[in-house]
């Protein structure tokens, strides 16, 4: 008897096993979740309880453990704690938040609480449609805990409630207020004595300095070279106004490869062109490039406000991180230099099958407390979605160049929410197609045509459900 | 005599079949039926949907890309990995320096040894967390070894032209080693006085392990092939922590394509059970098929 | 089964007789010099990732930015410090032991005893049971995942380590039952007949008699099944979900890489993986005859 014999006959018999598949019906999509009891803990409500929270019920808490770290929901946490001692709080946190959740969504035994954020995160699509998640909109109606005769919808900035909305339903809590720019360092600037350009010309005549000076103009996360989308299409909607981002989140035919979006990745072709980007960028992450950039090895980054708090270990002092809105293309730009892409983000959620679905708003509703946001703010140097949080706190350089920034761009701030609706297309298929970019593989119009490609095969697939936004 | 016979068959039978049964075929079984369903994962909702997952997967450009970069894996895996695999092995039994002592192996064979079959003791994940780090561009072991004597540093697993190749590179990497050993034992196996007598005949180096150590090892030499040819349809583990598939899908696999549809960007459980079953198929093929065409008339020696 | 035993009288008579007056032909000098780098350029490709992984993990991050290539100023061993208890790498080892040798003294008593009954019985279908059951071998896990989630889950032991071992178990069966039936095959008859006319029963039989005499086998797969035990990570990464500190050293490794992505700590990474291979590592070099008869000999069968 050897090996090869073996194979053989059990070949055969794997064969011959086959077609008895059909007849085991399948435990496994009977049994998926239907056990999970939601809302098993229920309280009852009154003035002081609006949500109706059992107040011996368990928590439990999974937190994205990112660039903001877990200490501050772990304050958040220790202040539900305090209106409900006898709630037993578990927490954890994860930076795979899909790999380390998503069977217990199967398995119908979700948290309360899951801060659904990084690359990691579970796709709101699916979640969506398959009605996995609570409707917060009990939420928005409670009264603020700690802002007298307003609700907790009064209390939120504008915005916030819309980008957590699937088909009208408040589904989503995006915590904070974040905004995209770019980033450079004051001191390295002003030690250089380069002044940040506000056109797209200045730009890349002051790239042309930096790169003189013996400094990479700019670097990228290579490995996620969809922060690079960021500013691209900020330019692109800079030019030709917020119909440009409509038309991309509503899958449009053609979105993709609008005017404004043609002539924004033909600007943006330059950086590649001319060479401005730091060599090796390509294969570094997004904590490899910042820390590059943090090091002074490039002069440029595309980020999203977190960055500061994301850096801190790395930053040398006196670094000064300034954010500054995507340079403008010309006269011909429908939104001034100031307006900035700010938007709410940091999802949370509670699933629908959670055993403590009113603990889950009320977590919330701490969150969204004037004194859970201001301590947000101290603690991660970042802008909750509560109106005055800042108030009061003393912000590090690089969060109160982003609130400056905000107040700048006033209601000129414009937002896109495709990423929110189809995460594989910004996640899977405009990364890819950034990264051919970027590296200077393909070029603008190539570029484009991946892009629309990738929105084209999201709107033929039939398993995934369509949203569509008015404004 | 006969009495304690079926007792013992029974005791010692049912336990692993019942195992065996329960955590290998039924798992087996079902993914087959969820393949013909549209079952999305997060609720008991599932709907049969008939042959619509295997027709979409026949029109998916990422799956068939996938499969391309497997395709290469098998041709190329198993034939650098035996070639490695063979011309050490043959070093190290016989490729000493003639004279007195005849056919025997370098000096430090078994220091060889001991370190070749390092990478075969270390788990898939490490390995992959390990070179992953080598690769990076700017604090990387290659490209600080590069920078060191003034050549070109690549992106490497940043780069499409050579990220999949990478990877590729560290497939071979972790096996050589073990089959290094495995040829080896076979090798001495072999009995002396044959090479000998061929040496004798003036015969060089190249044409005895053509003309004798391959024949001889064949069935070996097949059994590696199609261990290999399996490894290299998955290769998931490597693939996922070093590139994700990237960049820009081209470093992706199979087994990725699935985990990415199940547990990744997507929860399409039945699509991804599909796709399992479409890789079930072609591991089954591939399997059967190095049988038939390596097949060749076996020599004895004995 | 083809290999035979070495011809050791064989070898020592041509040694005697090969001619030693014959001069080495010139261009296998060369060639010597040539091969003997290739081999050191590979020793090299092994040694080199192993050791610069150990050097980096007693380096700080800064020097590991700054040159790969360097040596660390200081000895840092408060990198492994931290990997061992801030990322719980020294728990979550003590895990994977445990778990292993629960799945490794099963699996060797299971298929032990079905081996046996395969390779020394007859009985009806004994051949359709023993292929089915072999044939695991040639299954890719990948395509049981998502079932197999369900079908631990249902007998209630998702996320325990007795349903890890168990799966552990099932799915080494089918190389163990192939390997050790082609084992007792090659053992004698006469003593397990002699034993039954002496008395002997069926069940002392094999545990008096033959699992002794299946040592080495025994010995050969079990070195196989605790590396690839040892080294899983698509199985626990499934079935042990969640972030706690019950999942098993790969799973903990991984999860070590994906924080490190966001937190930069690269000395605490390359700590972790010197943790969990150095071990291994120790074992094998002193037990090298041993793995790698026992690694190899299965694939020879």
């Amino acid at each position: 008897m050897n090996r090869r014999e073996i194979l053989r006959r059990s070949a055969a018999a794997g064969l011959l096993a086959t077609p008895a598949a059909g007849l085991l019906a399948g435990c496994a999509t009977s049994g998926g979740g239907d056990e999970g009891d939601g809302g098993a803990y229920k309280g009852t409500k009154s003035e002081q309880n609006p949500l109706g929270v059992a107040e011996d019920a368990p928590l439990e808490v999974v937190i994205f453990n990112g660039g903001f770290g877990e200490d501050y929901a772990k304050a958040h946490e220790a202040m539900y704690k305090e209106r409900y001692p006898k709630a037993e709080i578990k927490h954890s946190a994860t930076a795979e938040i899909s790999k380390t959740l998503q069977p217990r969504f199967v398995d119908g035994s979700p948290p309360d609480v899951v801060n659904n954020s990084g690359a990691g995160q579970i796709d709101f699509n699916g979640l969506v449609s398959q009605n996995a998640l609570a409707d917060l909109g009990e939420l928005l109606a409670a009264p603020s805990l700690d802002t007298p005769g307003k609700t907790v919808k009064d209390t939120l900035l504008p915005g916030t409630v819309e980008v957590g909305s699937y088909d009208g339903r408040f589904l989503v809590l995006n915590y904070t207020y974040t905004v995209y720019g770019i980033w450079h360092s004051t001191k390295l600037f002003a030690d250089r004595g380069w002044e940040d350009a506000k056109t797209w010309d200045d730009h890349i005549a002051l790239c042309r300095r930096i790169k003189a000076a013996g400094i990479a103009p700019w670097t990228y996360a290579g490995v996620h070279p969809r922060y690079m989308s960021w500013p691209l299409i900020s330019t692109a909607i800079k030019l030709g106004g917020p119909s440009v981002a409509l038309a991309i989140d509503n899958l449009e035919p053609n979105a993709w490869k609008s005017d404004a979006m043609k002539t924004a990745a033909d600007a943006w072709h330059q950086i590649v062109k001319d060479k401005f980007i730091l060599a090796g960028s390509p294969g570094l992450d997004h904590k490899q490039s910042q820390t590059a950039w943090c090091q002074g090895k490039a002069a440029f980054i595309s980020c999203g406000s977190w960055l500061e708090s994301e850096q801190k270990d790395v930053t040398p002092p006196g670094f000064n991180m300034t954010v500054a809105p995507t340079p403008s293309l010309g006269s011909g730009d429908k939104l001034p230099y100031e307006a900035i892409r700010g938007t709410a983000g940091e999802p949370f959620m509670v699933p629908a099958k959670a055993k403590n679905v009113a603990g889950g708003l009320e977590y919330f509703r701490t969150m969204l407390s004037r004194k859970g946001a201001q301590d947000f703010t101290k603690k991660v140097a970042s802008l909750p979605v509560v109106a005055g949080a800042t108030e009061g706190v003393d912000l590090p350089y690089g969060l109160s160049t982003v609130v400056k920034a905000l107040d700048a761009s006033g209601s000129n701030g414009f937002n896109w929410v495709y990423n929110n609706y189809y995460r594989k297309l910004e996640r899977n298929l405009v990364d890819a197609a950034c990264g051919e970019f970027f590296s200077g593989r393909i070029g603008p119009a190539e570029f484009l045509d991946q892009c629309q490609k990738g929105a084209d095969s999201i709107a033929g697939d039939s398993s995934v459900k369509k949203y569509k936004r008015s404004a | 005599m006969r009495q304690g016979r079926l007792p013992l068959i029974l005791t010692f039978l049912l336990p692993p079949l019942a195992l065996y049964g329960i955590f290998v075929l039924s798992p087996y079984l079902q993914a087959f039926q969820i393949s013909t369903t549209d079952w999305m994962g997060y609720s008991a909702q599932a709907d049969p949907v008939g042959m619509a997952n295997f027709r979409t997967l026949l029109n998916d450009g990422y799956v068939w890309n996938a499969l391309k970069n497997n395709a290469i894996l098998l041709a190329v895996v198993p034939v650098v990995t035996i070639g490695l695999g063979l011309f050490f092995a043959s070093m190290l039994t016989m490729g000493g320096r003639r004279g007195r002592a005849g056919v025997t192996g370098v000096r430090g064979t078994s220091v060889y040894r001991l370190v070749y079959f390092f990478p075969q003791v270390l788990s898939v994940v490490i390995i992959a967390l390990l070179w992953k780090e080598i690769y990076s561009p700017t604090s990387g072991l290659l490209n600080g070894a590069l920078r060191a004597v003034g050549l070109a540093t690549p992106a490497w697993l940043g780069d499409p032209r050579f990220a999949f190749w990478c990877v590729l590179a560290v497939m071979v990497w972790s096996n050589v080693g073990f089959y290094v050993v495995l040829f080896g034992a076979a090798m001495q196996a072999i009995p002396r006085d044959i090479y000998e007598a061929v040496l004798l005949d003036g015969a060089s180096r190249t044409t005895m392990l053509r003309k004798i150590t391959i024949p001889l090892l064949w069935d070996t030499i097949q059994v590696a092939w199609i261990y290999l040819a399996i490894a290299a349809l998955d290769g998931f583990i490597l693939v996922q922590l070093m590139t994700n598939g990237g960049p820009n899908f081209s470093s992706d696999v199979i087994g990725l394509r699935m985990y990415d549809t199940s547990f990744g960007s997507e929860n399409k459980f039945g699509y991804a059970s599909a796709i399992g079953v479409a890789m079930f198929f072609l591991t089954l093929s591939v399997a059967v098929l190095a049988l038939r065409t390596a097949r060749r008339d076996r020599i004895e020696y004995s | 089964m083809t290999t035979v035993d070495t011809g050791a009288p064989a070898a020592e008579a041509t040694r005697a007789a090969t001619p030693a007056d014959r001069p080495p032909r010139r261009e296998l000098g060369v060639a010597n010099v040539f091969s003997h780098g290739f081999l050191m350029l590979w020793a090299a490709m092994t040694v080199l990732p192993l050791a610069w992984m150990v050097l980096s993990s007693l380096k700080s991050n800064g020097e590991i930015i700054a040159e790969p290539w360097g040596l660390p100023e200081a000895l840092r061993f408060d990198n492994w410090a931290r990997a061992w208890s801030t990322a719980h790498i020294g728990r979550f080892f003590f895990n994977s032991l445990v778990v292993v040798s629960g799945s490794l003294s099963l699996t060797m008593l299971l298929g032990a005893t079905a081996a046996y009954v395969f390779a020394r019985y007859e009985f009806r279908g004994r051949q359709v049971v023993y292929y089915l059951f072999v044939g695991g071998m040639m299954f890719p896990v990948f395509l049981a995942l998502v079932p197999l989630f369900f079908v631990v889950r249902s007998v209630g032991l998702l996320g325990t380590w007795p349903g890890l071992i168990l799966v552990y178990t099932a799915y080494s069966l089918p190389f163990t039952v192939f390997f050790l039936t082609a084992f007792f095959r090659t053992l004698p008859t006469s003593v397990a007949e002699a034993a039954l006319i002496d008395g002997c029963g069926h069940f002392r039989l094999f545990f008096r008699v033959m699992l002794p005499m299946a040592r080495p086998g025994l010995i050969s797969v079990g070195i196989f099944n605790f590396l690839s035990h040892w080294n899983q990570f698509l199985l626990p990464q499934v079935l042990i979900p969640g972030d706690g500190q019950d999942r098993m050293l790969a799973q903990g490794l991984s999860s070590l890489a994906v924080s490190q992505g966001y937190a930069g700590d690269y000395a605490q990474l390359f700590a972790g993986l010197t943790i969990a291979v150095l071990p291994v590592l120790v074992v094998y070099v002193a037990f090298q005859r041993q793995v790698q008869s026992g690694l190899t000999a299965g694939q020879l069968k």
